[in-house]
Formats: C-alpha cells, structure tokens, sequence
C-alpha cells in the first residue's frame, strides 16, 4: 500500500472554510483543554457549563465579562493595526503599563476642573504608550530592526519601569503597601451602568476609529497595501517609513488607553503587582480578528468570558485558572494549523497495489 | 569586601547556567532558520517535568533526562507548525510559552509543597581552595559544569562537522542547501527539536539544582533572557558564555546593590547633583531592565554600523521553507565541500 499526501496552493478559500475556522478552532481547543480537566477529575461539562452557561446567565457574569473585553479589545486593536500593516506589536502590554502609569501620574498631582482631568489622563496615557510603541516602529522603519524583538524586550523594560515607579517616587496611601495613592472621585471613570466604567464607550470608539481608518481612508487602504504587498506598495509610491510610524503610534494610543481605563475605571489606585498579561491575550485576539476591527471586538468579549468563566470555575470547583492560558494556547494552535488548510488543499491518496495501473486495479476490485 | 565579591561571582555563575543552557539551545535553532519564542514555556515543562519525575522516582538524573525530553516533545510541535504547517514562528512561540505556563501552573499546583534531594554541589579538589573564584567556578552542581562543557561542544558542532555546518546552510539559504542536497526539512527539524531539549534542561536545572523545588511560573522571564542573549551574542555560541554570565551578573547585582554604597560622599563636589543619578542607574529594578536595554543596543549598533547583511542573524530567520516544485539536484561530491560551497557563496 502506498500512501501519498498531496499537497498544492488553493486558489480560492471555500466560504465555508472562512465562517467555520473561529468557531471550530474554538470548540477544538475546548475540546482538547477537557483532557487536561479529566486530568485533575474534574468534569469537562461541569466546568464548561460554569465557565460559559453561567457567566453568561447571570448579571454578575454579563457585566464582569463587558469590564474584562474593554482592555482587550483596546490592547487587541493595538495588535491589529500593525498586523494589518504586516508587523506585529508584541509589546502592547509593556505600551498598556506605560500608559497606566502616565495616566495615573496625572490622575493623582493635576487638578482639573469636571470630565477635564479624565479626559487628561486618557490623554497622557494616550501619548505615552505611542511613544513606547513609537521607538520598535522608528528603529523598524528607519533601521530595518526586527519590532518583534524590540517590542518583547521593551515589554520587560516597561513592568521594570513600573516596579521601581510603584515602589519607589510614585508610592503613596497608608501603610507601606507598594502601590501608588487612592484616586479622588473626579480621576475615577464614572459607572455607566452596574460595575461596568464608562472606558467601555472609549473602546466602542475606538473600534469606530480602527474600522474607519481602516476601510474608508486613504491611510487604511496604505497600511493594508503595504501589508499585502510591501514592494508593490513601495513602488506605487507610498512611504513605508510613515506607515510603519503611523499603526505602530496609533496602536500604542489604544494600548495606553487600555492601561489608565482598567486602572481609573477598575482598580481606583495603581498597584505594584499590575501585570495583567492583557497585552499577550491580545495577540491572540489580533489573531482571531485579524480580518476587521468588528470581529477584533467579537474576539475580545470571547477572550474576556474566558478569563472571567475562568476564575469563576476556579472558585466554583477548585479548578485552576490557568485553565484559560491553556485555553488560549490551544486556539492558537488551532488556528494556525486551519491556516495551512485554508493556504493548501491537501489530498490523501491511497494506492493499494503499486504497480499495476488503475485499470486493472478497478476490475480485480470489482 | 572580598567575601562580597566571592558572593556575587558566586551568585553570577549560578544565574548564568539557566541562560547558557537555554541560550545554546536557542543558537542552534536560530541557526537553522526557526525561531523559538517558546523557551520560556518549554523551560517550566522542563522544570515541572523534571521536578515531578525526581519526587517520584528519587533520582534526579532521571528528572533532568525527562525535562530535556518533554522539551524535545514541546519543540517537536515548534517544528511540525513553522516547518511542514508554515506557520508563523513568532505566534507559534507565543503559543507554545502561553501553553507551558498555562499546563504548568494548572498541572503543578499540587506539587508546590513538595521537596527533593537534588543535584549536590560537586566540589574539584585544590581549585576550590583558590581565593575569590574558587568557590564560584569550582564548587557548583553537576548541571552547572555540564553547561560549561557544552559551550565548546556546540560550538565545534556548528562550525567543525558536517551536520553543524548543514545546520547553519539551511539557516542561511535554505534552497541553495536544498540543491546541494542537505535535508532542509530534516535539518530544521533536528535543530529545533535539539534546542528544545536544552530548553527544557535549563528548566530542569532550575527546579532541580538551582533552586530543588517547584514554583509556578518559576522561570520569571528567563527564558525571553535567554532569546534575547542569542541576538546580544550576535548567534555565536562562544559569546553566549560571555553573555550568559555578563546578564548573570546583573541579576546578582540586582538582589546584591543595596549592601552596596554606590553613591558619593555627601562632601564630594557634584554629590548632590550626581548622587539621584547614581542612585536611580544602580537601582536593583531598574538594573533589572539593563539585559533587555544592552540587547536591543547591541542589535541596533550592529545593524546601523555595518550593513544588515554582515550581521550574524541567519539570513533565512523567520522564513519557512517551500520547496519549489523543481529542484534541480546537483551532484557536487563530497557532501562536506557542498557546504562549505554554500557558506561561501554568502
């Protein structure tokens, strides 16, 4: 017998193919995360009926899940912008740590009068995650210096940063907790409704903003160009320098964003142990949505129901919550390997008898 | 003052083994072509494994040889997505550090109360008696010589037999390897594999001689270190050492600086104006960030100074390898001048 894969580009991908990817990558990573819960003799349909029936069923579920998804869809379109570009921002966590420091430094020693002091803190921590972003975007542009490295490594520099900030100059509040002083009301994003801040309407504009800027302006349709077919694009004319500045800062903007709406809308002071690995989430959720801002959203409330179904498995049944990492790996893993399905059409075939032609194969069949 | 020092050699060589081991594994990797962003994950397998191995069976070589294969067996699926799948190296090492964190800390929380006998320190006779080195170099575990001996080894591997230099010719330019008649599949996947496997000793080394227990997420980033070291090594396997115990002598500093007087006199001129400087660069946090800064200088330094081609990152990094549908085999003889053909020719 004689077996042979074959393999050959597609030409086009099935519909099919395209809709069903997110959906069965997904269950095939929940799928193979139960054995890892057998593993611990828990039941699969247990834990996935309290990680996903009941966070979704009830208030408490709903709302955490919506105050999770505005940090990751943020962090996720800081992902997604450059990807659109062909680079990719592995640092928006290092960005988003960035930002919430600005922003809280802000928060805690301006006084401003109304809305003026959020729209302040928003603001520096706008910049001062675009300005992280910016120094992998210029030594990529300018140099040619691979971002990925640059993001990770600047990442690790930037939680550092924050540790000698939160423990050291910008510590405050009783006590020697290492963490920096409680925020007054007016540098507290107010409640819109229940426990969800009104940083969620930041991250709806935001997803406005990327969808825009992407499929209606002339500046979207240079980012996708140069990210299909960055010598066609540079023959045509545009300039990559700017392009590459440009989705790196404006990914950077979201990413501090991100950072002072979780720590004024969430944590109400600035703690030393804030390291909420949102930035690596939204890789994966870049990933997921990588074809448009609207499906970066959808990715980010499914991240977000993972990780709160998450910890309320974990207290429900004692399960770890390292469960979602795990989770989160798998789909991964999924979906890069449908994305060599979807690039290749792979066929099996079967020679039973090699050696003797089909003809007379087909008749001693029969 | 000499017992400070002796401490913190001491301190430096400790910390250096992890990043050695993990760093060389990294070379040979980077060497073929594939990067591996899962160390950092394939280490805390290594470790859990190697731990959970030694509680049960008692004996810590075993644990140590089943960390480096469950490396191997994280790197194996490395290289099945990025060689034959084609993926993307980046997102299939982030996936592969998020899934050994992940399975770690889900899988070993019971084991974190435990305790093992691990590997003892090994002292050499009459040079542990030398003053200040002594005790650094010559009284360590057995891991920690093994990662010294293995320096010159990968380094003659890669430069000196065939397979090391069939390595680095699928690295560089893996069609004219293909046509010359190296494996680039094979070769690819054998160097990944192997760099998981050191990936995965570096992680047992840690739970089983550096620090004999079990901690979730114990790693606590070397593994980027690590990474990050192969490119300030410029992929040199010989630079790593100088690497691995220069970044592990920052780390020592790090926990060391504060019985340190780093700062001036309140009478020396300048003091004033100098001393918030000295005390904010010798910061232990914000010496922690000085590996990542010395990498990213070092890669800008060598790409600004000379042109990006000369620097040493292999030329085929990051790319998967599709095999065109004709490939002419050329039949050059001798295998090893075939190589040495292909390195030339860069």
């Amino acid at each position: 017998m004689n077996v042979e894969l074959d393999i050959g580009a597609r030409e086009d991908v099935p519909t099919w193919l395209v809709y069903g990817t997110p959906v069965f990558t997904v269950l095939a990573a929940l799928a193979v995360s139960s054995v890892a819960l057998v593993a611990l003799d828990v039941s699969p349909v247990a834990a996935y009926s309290v990680m996903f029936v009941e966070t979704l069923t009830s208030e408490f579920g709903l709302t955490e899940t919506t105050v999770k998804a505005i940090p990751l869809v943020l962090t996720g379109l800081a992902v997604y912008l450059p990807l659109r570009a062909g680079l990719w921002n592995i640092g928006a966590e290092g960005q988003l740590i960035l930002g919430g420091l600005a922003g809280t430094w802000i928060g805690l020693n301006v006084s401003a009068p109304g809305y003026a002091l959020l729209v302040a803190m928003f603001l520096g921590a706008g910049v001062a995650g675009a300005f992280w972003a910016a120094v992998p975007a210029w030594l990529r542009a300018k140099y040619d210096i691979n971002e990925i490295i640059t993001t990770l490594l600047l990442t690790f520099v930037a939680l550092n940063l924050k540790n000698y900030l939160i423990r050291g100059p910008m510590q405050g509040g009783a006590g020697t907790f290492p963490q920096t002083e409680q925020f007054s009301g007016a540098a507290t994003i107010p409640s819109l409704f229940g426990n969800v801040h009104a940083g969620l309407l930041v991250a709806l504009l935001m997803v406005a903003v990327a969808y825009v800027l992407v499929t209606q302006t002339r500046l979207g349709f240079e980012v996708t160009f140069v990210g299909s077919n960055p010598e066609a694009a540079t023959q045509a004319g545009i300039s990559r320098y700017k392009v590459y500045i440009l989705v790196f800062v404006i990914g950077g903007l979201f990413a501090g964003f991100a950072g002072i709406g979780e720590i004024a809308g969430v944590q109400g002071r600035f703690r030393a142990d804030f390291e909420p690995g949102y930035g690596f989430t939204a890789i994966v959720i870049a990933l997921l949505g990588r074809n448009g801002a609207l499906k970066v959203l959808l990715a980010g409330f499914f991240f977000a129901l993972l990780i709160v179904g998450g910890s309320s498995m974990e207290v429900a049944l004692g399960v770890p919550a390292a469960l979602t990492e795990v989770i989160q790996a798998l789909v991964i893993l999924f979906l890069i390997t449908a994305e060599f399905f979807k690039r290749y059409s792979v066929s099996l075939r079967v020679d039973r008898d090699p050696g003797t032609s089909p003809a007379t194969r087909t008749g001693s069949d029969a | 003052m000499v017992g400070f020092v002796a401490g913190l050699l001491d301190a430096t060589v400790r910390a250096a083994t992890v990043l050695m081991l993990a760093g060389l594994g990294e070379v040979i990797s980077e060497r073929a072509g594939v990067l591996n962003l899962g160390v950092e994950g394939m280490m805390l397998v290594g470790a859990l494994s190697g731990f959970i191995t030694t509680v049960v069976t008692g004996s810590y070589w075993l644990g140590f040889g089943v960390g480096i294969l469950l490396g191997m067996a994280l790197a194996l699926i490395h290289a099945f997505l990025c060689i034959s799948l084609k993926s993307n190296q980046v997102i299939s090492g982030v996936m592969l550090t998020l899934l050994g964190t992940g399975i770690t800390t889900f899988l070993g929380q019971q084991w974190v109360s435990e305790s093992i006998e691990g590997f003892p320190q090994i002292a050499v006779p009459v040079l542990v008696d030398l003053p200040v080195l002594g005790d650094a170099l010559f009284r360590s575990t057995a891991t920690d010589y093994l990662a010294i001996a293995l320096v010159p080894v990968v380094w003659y591997f890669l430069f000196r037999t065939n397979l090391g230099l069939e390595t680095i010719s699928v690295g560089e330019d893996p069609e004219m390897a293909d046509t010359m008649g190296v494996d680039v599949f094979k070769m690819r996947y054998l160097a990944v594999i192997v760099g998981g496997g050191f990936a995965g000793a570096a992680g047992a080394h840690l739970s089983l001689a550096f620090s004999q227990l079990w901690v979730p997420g114990m790693t606590a980033g070397r593994g980027w270190i690590a990474v990050a070291l192969v490119i300030f090594a410029q992929w040199r396997p010989e630079r790593i050492l100088v690497g691995a115990y220069l970044f592990g002598l920052l780390d020592a500093l790090q926990l060391r600086s504060q019985s340190l007087e780093l700062t001036l006199g309140a009478g020396a001129p300048l003091a004033s104006l100098l001393n918030p400087v000295l005390e904010f660069v010798f910061h232990p946090t914000i010496m922690a960030t000085y590996p990542y800064l010395a990498t990213i200088a070092v890669l800008a330094y060598a790409v600004i100074r000379t042109r990006s081609d000369q620097l040493a990152v292999p030329s085929a990094l990051l790319e998967a390898y599709v095999r065109s549908a004709v490939v002419p085999v050329m039949d050059y003889g001798n295998p090893h001048e075939t190589v040495h053909r292909v390195l030339r020719s860069q």
